[in-house]
């Protein structure tokens, strides 16, 4: 038999392969690791810019003052706060609901046809870049909204939080039911032979089911929705107002500021200089601080609630 | 599949063919290190600054691009961020201002060998506008009466200021508090004892201030006049008067020009002057001085410079030139 | 046995109907509220760039017959027929579009970044190169490690010369060797430019198409044909260029990336002869597109005062809305994405392939890769700003790279999206079955080799659509390049990576906040179904790989 040189070669020279897959090891590792040096590099600018801002200005005042007005220097995150609160409730309110009962469809009444034209069309509305979003909430939801009769301004929560709803709807959707497909089928007939209906399996043995991941999936759109910034950038305008318990639909036909506009706008303010600049870090540490314990505490929630089958 | 081998180059044999055929190459393939030609970049301006100059800044931009292949580049970062995070890095040539350099920030510019030289290249005529149907308005008004309603704490209805204006409130519009209108406002009509009034509505976007004062009958604001004259049929100007004794002045350019018209800022742009040294930034400078007085300045709705100051702007350009 | 007295579920009415359907017709409704209202928003944008309402009546009935009626007819039959003919109507039609933008892009390359002449001396500098390591694997082929050596120190020596300008500038060099792409760049006589590109682009590429047909119709003789065609029907560009005088490389470019990709898939349908009535929709298209062109121009109807049209895509932003044009955000968005792939396919798939094939379970090692996973996961949700405010900080305050380039914007968003590649990655190397690896490694492979030639291969198609789709996301970021100083009005496409750029989700939040009206409705829509036009040609690519190894 003709020795195969090929083979020989892998065979007899393993000192050499050897190295050479401890380099690529060593290679892929490194790859791995600069995830761990990106979030160290956030952590460093973010945090030295805070600490920056906090020596020239009281934490203690930033975090409790009612008020954000630049050219006075008076910065205090409370309206910042309650524009971001607004804007997200809202959006939960028009994602999480219709973003169940879509997974819900999608996992228990569609059929092949129908899942392949409706999870394509719901990964569209995923892709669709926020700046048009908020293009949309400014040039066509508040116009519509307004012959609808609502006293809206032209800059108002309501159009921009809707809009963000529909941004996250497809992320609660599609891990929602993804939670809800796992759910083994062998539940559902065992439902079935009791003699439940299609409604009261779906509503009653899959969601209970999947409720962790549903409920990861509702707190990874929040965080989404929180994190939002061009959306509310376009359609919000720059008036950051405390919520009003006085007057609660002005919260929602009013214009407000969110964190994140908060700090396009420090980009772009035509007197931002020193502290007024370095409070975007802080802003900015908020911010991330908020998301990561809202990423971290749904991990938890899905890894601890969740229904191990075999 | 066995691949068969044609020969089996040794190192040694690998070496001295490598080595003769290297110092063939070399013998012929070798040339003098500055004999290559200078880098040939097409030139580049930074333009950072002020939004209300960025529109001066971009019309100038496009004709001075028409005919000459330079990249010029005008971004909005505000007069003050435009300072602190380009200008005075100096990772920006020109800076756009709707107000003078602080000291503090000459200060900064020039710890970081950075030498601002400023231009005037126009004035911003502020226009106070109401709604288009709030027709008693009469001949105008005079700054004391907008200070009224503009300082902190000041009237809230209509009625408050004159006994025959309507009795409703007053919806105010106007710009974001970290605006250079702003605090012009504050300071030339307001007057510098008073504060600005917070309970307005505020936008950095001036055609958001007009929009509001669109949809309610009641409101007032104040923007730049470059913003009234794209949108003049949306709401109605307000002819204003410094004091008693003045006649009413209607806003507009001619008015602005003559120096009728009290309200209007001046505008700069502050160069850096090592920037000067590069044929680019001085030739798109010298454009810039030379139709600041042009309409060039007066299609985006403000005040162009007097052909005085172009003159003296040029001047001092060539004086500067490093 | 008595059936007693007590209640059993059910007994006493029928199962009601009504709340079911109920139920399902609310989630139907829920899962189409979303879709439907961003399809309205779609259209309202698309009537603001096209303002189809201002052309005449009869412009739009002469279309409506020679166009919208036959392709509708034709899909309706499509749709009741069998499906191989649809699949392949709508490959044929997407094909060229397809090739015709990366026509175009080769094109904006050619006109922006590389004058043909110097792509021309890189190429042979490169081919040199080539031959040069394949001499070497020829003549010593188990010195690896030697290779290597060559390939890098060659490529340098090649490219950049032996020491670069720069460095030897710095060292105070007074001679230096030239490299091989100067040498060519320096000769007195090139060919002419369309071709060099005849040279450089179409030879590989009609390499490649002969193998792919030679291997597709099992016979050598064919393949030679299928590359000879294709040179051939390319060399036309010269042969133009030669007699009249304009500029043949259009045509060599468009028979290389356009014709060649279609002639071959086209082929591929006749000889398996299924589907074969596809091939007639985009006749029909076209066709329709002709006659109607014709008899709008003949009866003498008006078009619609179109705001998207191609003088659109090719100029320069302007202060005046009519004459306002994306062309600089455009280039500059597409060259950033050229700079983002460049970064995050390498070190994402390099890290899913870590985390996936050789990170240990258990162990202090173990532990930091779990950390590295949650790290990865929590990465992804972090908002736009703060990559923005990252960026700022490393790339232009820290290492000084010049603000507003397309080297900072595409590092920075590179960052944002590296998680998400990371994860998709991950996923498409988690769906490739554990048996396949495990015959590997009873053949005696070791894990390298099998992640090579074994799970790599068949993770492929997974791991381009997640990339793909990755980018889809990385062309719409804003608010990381307005922090990194991409300015608001940029006049030129970028001409090289340090240079200053704009980008299209940048120039669309400038266009917002314009005074004139007219940039709000008419050039802002137009921007906007541009950037969705391009985003929408993405993702149908990656949706058709997914499907199409899906399914095989």
């Amino acid at each position: 038999m003709s020795a195969d040189t090929s083979t020989t070669e892998a065979i007899t020279s393993p000192p050499e392969q050897a190295t050479r897959e401890r380099l690529y090891r060593y290679a892929l590792f490194a790859c791995a690791a600069v995830s761990i040096l990106v979030t160290l590099g956030i952590v460093l600018v973010l945090g030295y810019g805070a600490i920056d801002f906090f020596q020239q200005y009281d934490p203690v005042a930033f975090y409790t003052g009612t008020e954000w007005i630049i050219n006075r220097d008076k910065l205090g995150v409370l309206p910042l706060l309650s524009g971001t609160v607004l804007v997200t409730v809202l959006s939960a309110m028009v994602a999480l609901p219709i973003g169940l009962a879509a997974a819900t469809y999608l996992s228990e009444y569609a059929s092949e046809r129908a899942r392949s034209v409706l999870k394509p069309a719901l990964e569209i509305l995923a892709g669709i870049p926020t700046v048009v979003y908020g293009y949309f909430a400014l040039v066509y939801v508040t116009p519509f909204l307004q012959a609808l009769g609502l006293p809206l301004g032209t800059f108002n929560v309501l159009g921009a939080s809707i809009m963000v709803g529909i941004m996250i709807l497809p992320m609660v959707s599609s891990l929602s039911e993804d939670a809800m497909s796992s759910v083994p089928d062998s539940l559902r007939q065992a439902g079935y032979g009791m003699g439940a209906t299609k409604f009261e399996v779906s509503t009653g043995v899959v969601i209970p089911a999947a409720v962790s991941g549903i409920f990861s999936s509702f707190i990874l759109a929040l965080s989404r929705a929180i994190g939002e910034t061009m959306i509310v950038a376009v359609a919000m305008g720059q008036s950051p107002q405390l919520i009003s318990v006085a007057d609660p639909l002005s919260n929602v036909f009013e214009s407000n500021l969110p964190m994140t506009s908060a700090m396009v706008q420090l980009v772009q303010a035509e007197n931002a200089g020193g502290v007024i600049y370095q409070s975007m870090f802080a802003i900015g540490l908020t911010l991330f601080v908020v998301t990561f314990l809202m990423n971290l505490a749904s991990n938890r929630i899905a890894a601890h609630y969740r229904e191990e089958y075999e | 599949m066995t691949r068969e081998t044609a020969c089996n180059v040794s190192r040694r044999e690998l070496l001295l063919g490598a080595g003769g055929v290297g110092a063939t190459a070399l013998s012929g393939c070798v040339e003098n290190v500055q004999s290559e030609s200078a880098d040939d970049d097409r030139g580049q301006v930074v333009v950072k600054g002020s939004s209300t100059v960025y529109l001066i800044s971009d019309q100038m931009r496009e004709a001075f691009m028409s005919d000459r292949n330079v990249n010029v580049t005008v971004d909005a970062t505000g007069t003050g961020g435009g300072f602190k995070n380009h200008f005075c890095p100096g990772t920006s040539d020109i800076n756009g201002a709707s107000r003078p350099i602080t000291e503090e920030e000459s200060n900064s510019c020039g710890s970081n060998d950075v030498d601002p030289i400023e231009f005037q290249v126009g004035r911003d005529a502020l226009t106070v506008a109401v709604n288009n149907d709030a027709d008693w308005i009469g001949d105008g008004m005079t700054f004391d009466e907008l200070s009224q309603i503009w300082r902190a704490d000041g009237a809230n209805r209509w009625n408050e200021i004159r006994d025959d204006w309507p009795d409703e409130p007053i919806k105010l519009y106007g710009p974001a508090a970290t605006s250079g209108t702003f605090d012009w406002f504050k300071n030339n009509v307001i007057g510098e004892s008073y504060n600005h009034t917070s309970d307005h509505e505020p936008s950095e976007e001036d055609n958001k201030i007009i929009q509001g004062i669109q949809d309610n009958t009641y409101a007032m604001g104040y923007f730049g006049f470059a913003y009234y004259s794209d949108n003049s049929d949306r709401v109605q100007a307000v002819p204003v008067a410094a004091d008693a004794d003045s006649d009413y002045v209607e806003p507009s350019l001619d008015n602005a020009i003559e120096g009728a018209y009290p309200m209007t800022r001046p505008l700069f742009i502050y160069v850096n002057q090592e920037s000067l040294s590069r044929d680019a930034v001085f030739d798109f400078t010298a454009f810039y001085l030379e139709n600041a007085s042009t309409e060039l300045v007066s299609e985006v709705g403000y005040v162009p410079s007097s052909e005085e100051l172009r003159d003296e702007n040029l001047a001092k350009l060539l004086r500067e030139r490093p | 046995m008595a059936v007693d007295e007590g209640s059993w579920y059910g007994q006493d009415s029928g199962v009601s109907q009504v709340r079911g359907q109920l139920f399902e017709a609310i989630c139907l409704l829920a899962t189409s509220v979303g879709i439907v209202s961003v399809l309205i928003l779609l259209l309202y944008v698309t009537l603001d760039a096209f303002e189809p309402l201002t052309a005449d009546p009869g412009w739009h009935l002469v279309f409506l017959l020679t166009l919208v009626l036959p392709a509708t007819l034709l899909a309706i039959y499509y749709y009741r027929s069998s499906d191989p003919a649809g699949e392949v109507a709508y490959v044929t039609t997407g094909l060229p579009i397809v090739g015709l933008l990366l026509s175009g892009g080769v094109l904006v390359v050619f006109a922006e970044l590389l004058a043909i002449k110097e792509w021309f001396a890189l190429a042979l500098s490169l081919g040199a190169v080539g031959v040069v390591w394949y001499a070497h694997k020829r003549g010593r082929p188990s010195a690896v490690l030697e290779r290597f050596g060559i390939l890098i120190l060659g490529t340098a020596v090649s490219v950049f010369g032996l020491p670069p300008t720069a460095l030897a500038r710095v060292a105070g060099l007074p001679k230096r060797i030239v490299s091989l792409r100067e040498l060519v760049l320096e000769l007195p006589y090139l060919p002419l430019s369309s071709l060099q590109v005849v040279a450089t682009l179409t030879l590989p590429v009609a390499a490649l198409a002969g193998l792919f047909v030679a291997r597709r119709r099992a016979s050598r003789r064919d393949g030679v044909v299928a590359a000879a065609l294709i040179v051939t029907g390319a060399l036309f560009g010269p042969v133009i260029d030669a007699v009249v005088g304009i500029n043949g490389e259009v045509w060599v470019v468009l028979v290389t990336m356009t014709a060649v990709p279609v002639a071959v898939y086209i082929e591929g349908v006749v000889r398996r002869k299924e589907g074969v009535a596809g091939l007639a929709f985009p006749l029909v298209l076209v066709g329709g597109v002709a006659v109607g062109t014709v008899l709008v121009n003949a009866l003498g109807f008006a078009g619609p005062d179109v705001w998207l049209d191609w003088s659109y895509l090719t100029s320069a932003p302007s202060t005046t809305p009519e004459e306002a044009g994306i062309y600089p955000a455009l280039v500059g968005s597409v060259m950033l994405l050229l700079v983002i792939v460049a970064m995050t396919f390498p070190v994402g798939v390099g890290a899913a392939i870590y985390l996936e094939e050789y990170a240990p379970s258990n162990g202090l090692v173990g532990k930091f890769v779990t950390l590295i996973e949650i790290n990865i996961a929590n990465l992804a949700g972090v908002p736009s700003v703060v990559y923005g405010l990252l960026g700022l900080a490393l790339f232009i305050n820290f290492v000084h790279l010049p603000s507003g380039s397309v080297i900072v914007g595409g590092l920075t968003v590179g960052l944002l999206i590296l998680p998400i590649i990371i994860i998709s990655a991950q996923e498409a190397l988690e769906a490739v079955p554990d048996s396949m690896r495990q015959a590997s490694y009873g053949m005696g492979a070791t894990r390298w080799q099998t992640t090579r030639n074994v799970v790599l291969p068949e993770a492929l198609p997974g791991i381009m659509t997640g990339t793909i789709l990755g980018l889809g996301r990385a062309i719409g970021e804003t608010a990381p390049l307005l922090l990194v100083g991409i300015a608001a009005s940029v006049g030129l496409a970028p001409a090289g990576f340090l240079d200053l750029t704009g980008a299209m989700p940048r120039q669309i939040f400038t266009w917002a906040f314009e005074p004139k009206p007219e940039f709000r409705y008419g050039v802002l829509a137009a921007g906007v179904v541009t950037l969705l036009a391009v985003l929408l040609v993405m993702n149908a690519t990656a949706i058709v790989i997914r499907n199409k190894y899906q399914r095989e």
